[in-house]
């Protein structure tokens, strides 16, 4: 049985579903199996981003009313083999599907690929709750600023409450350089207030948007970006791999930078 | 949570950990409180407790003196049931009550357990509650006794005790001891940064620069006020928790 994996945050446009698609093909490229669920009804993005829009023609709702097979709804992604994704329907709302349909489809899946990789939408509603039913474990999203890291703790509380107790994180859209400083908290920070493992750490790049505007992942290029790499690394680390973490806080860690942190250290 | 809840806990509508699950106290018959007053509160109380259980945790009702037919428990169970918590078995000291509950099939306890503590003429309120995990944002934890967390309280997390408050972790969140009044309760916590600190009717935001290498601190109310001190002054000043 594959791994379902539920990729979360509680705010919106952090980057679940960048990361659930750049993952999902970095793990295809390690050579392992994935299908891709989107969770967002009626948000649905993840197919833009993975540049297979043109090419759905089923949806988790035809599979679910037996209008196909699960197999027919699976988009298979030509550049990465391994990779398939299961549409979420554009056009429904959020409660065109309830938890138990979710967990159906998600472990079938799980029968035929190494990772079932979930992209949930934001909220703490209906749709979180169906996108977190059938996973055995979640990543977290979250950017590095107090509004975001206190909705990530509020998912992880809930996902706690659910029997959901190993999230790891990823911090995404890291700003290195001390102009940050103001409104930005430390990946150290963000950590001690989660008090989960953290699994990866993700820069600020406009490549990311690039691409997400062209269809292709950057973990496909060939040679990795930054950002690129910072993917691949959490593929390696889901792996079970050792991967020293990329050190995008060096430029804090000056004596200036932690000074400048302790003065300006606030709660409210 | 809202005044209705802090009504509740003042009734004595509580979930209280035990080692075989969750005791759920309700006021006795002797308030003189109805069953139909009462269901919205224990409604409210169940809705509003974000669950630190494990699913299908079983749950003792302690009924006591309350009259209580099968399509109260049955309304109950299934509330209970929503919430993750299995109707297990029902303690009361009415025999219509044990004959319902035990024709429905729970198991039924004759005689009431020990009541409140009480120390040093003080009525402790309930048992601690113990919380061996971090609270979260948006948990908001209510007990009719002292609480101990064995955890940090993020911001956004929220602890509200009849009795004292000690985090055993960092306090960022709101923490609020004496709730129905008594301004003799205090807060401890290994790391005090909270986002507010309330000891019975007092409110007190602390100063926004928290020192860097802050030691365990206790918050207590002294002439109108809450003081913040190192917790090793507090223990000096105040042995057994009281002023000398
Ligand atoms: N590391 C990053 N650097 C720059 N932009 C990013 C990064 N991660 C995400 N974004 C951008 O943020 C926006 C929201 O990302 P998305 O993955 O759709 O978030 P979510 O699924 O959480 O709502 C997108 O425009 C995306 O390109
Ligand atoms: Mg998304």
């Amino acid at each position: 049985m594959g791994r379902i994996l539920v990729v979360t945050s509680g705010k919106g446009g952090v980057g679940k579903t960048t990361t659930t698609a750049n993952l999902g093909m970095a793990l295809a490229r390690l050579g392992k199996t994935v299908a891709l669920m989107d969770a967002d009804f009626g948000l649905r993005n993840l197919d833009l981003l993975l540049g297979l829009e043109n090419r759905i023609v089923y949806t988790a709702l035809e599979v679910l009313a037996g209008e196909c097979r699960l197999e027919q709804a699976l988009v298979r992604d030509k550049r990465q083999p391994g990779l398939a994704l299961l549409a979420a329907a554009q056009n429904r709302n959020k409660d065109a599907i309830n938890p138990d349909q979710m967990k159906l489809l998600a472990e079938q899946l799980a029968g035929r690929f190494d990772y079932v990789l979930i992209d949930c939408p934001a909220g703490i509603e209906s749709g979180f709750r169906n996108a977190i039913a059938p996973a055995q474990a979640a990543i977290v999203v979250t950017t590095p600023e107090v509004a975001a890291v206190r909705d990530a703790d509020r998912v992880v509380g809930l996902m706690e409450a659910a029997g959901i107790r190993n999230s790891r994180l990823i911090v995404n859209r890291i700003r290195p350089g001390l102009s940050q400083v103001n409104d930005m908290m430390t990946v150290a920070d963000v950590r001690e207030i989660l008090a989960i493992p953290l699994l990866g750490v993700v820069p600020d790049d406009e490549r990311v948007i690039v691409a997400t505007n062209r269809g292709e992942p950057l973990v496909l290029d060939k040679n990795l970006s930054l950002p690129g790499m910072a993917f691949h690394n959490i593929a390696r680390r889901l792996e079970g791999e050792k991967v020293e973490f990329l050190d995008l806080d060096a430029p804090y860690n000056t004596l200036l930078g932690r000074l400048q942190r302790a003065l300006q250290r606030k709660i409210f | 949570m809202g005044e209705s809840g802090s009504l509740g806990t003042l009734l004595g509508l509580f979930l209280e950990p035990t080692e075989q699950g969750i005791r759920l106290h309700i006021p006795p018959a002797q308030t003189g409180l109805d069953w139909s007053v009462l269901w919205p509160l224990v409604e409210q109380c169940l809705q509003w407790t974000t669950p630190w259980w494990p699913p299908d945790t079983a749950v003792e009702l302690l009924a006591l003196d309350r009259l209580l037919d099968s399509r109260h428990l049955h309304d109950l169970a299934t509330l209970l049931r929503g919430r993750g918590l299995i109707l297990a078995r029902v303690t009361t000291d009415r025999r219509q009550t044990a004959v319902a509950a035990a024709t429905a099939g729970y198991s039924v306890e004759q005689p009431p357990p020990p009541q409140a503590t009480w120390s040093n003429g003080r009525p402790a309120g309930a048992p601690p509650l113990y919380i061996r995990h971090t609270v979260r944002s948006g948990a908001e934890v209510n007990h009719p006794g002292t609480v101990v967390v064995w955890g940090d309280v993020n911001p956004g997390g929220r602890i509200v005790a009849q009795g004292d408050i000690f985090i055993w972790g960092h306090l960022r969140g709101v923490a609020h001891a004496g709730c129905t009044g008594d301004g003799q309760r205090f807060i401890l916590a290994l790391r005090m940064d909270p986002t507010q600190l309330r000891i019975a009717g007092h409110v007190a935001r602390p100063p926004a620069n928290p020192a860097p290498d802050a030691c365990p601190e206790v918050a207590y109310q002294t002439a109108g006020q809450i003081q913040i001190v190192p917790a090793w002054d507090f223990v000096k000043s105040h042995p057994g928790g009281y002023a000398e």
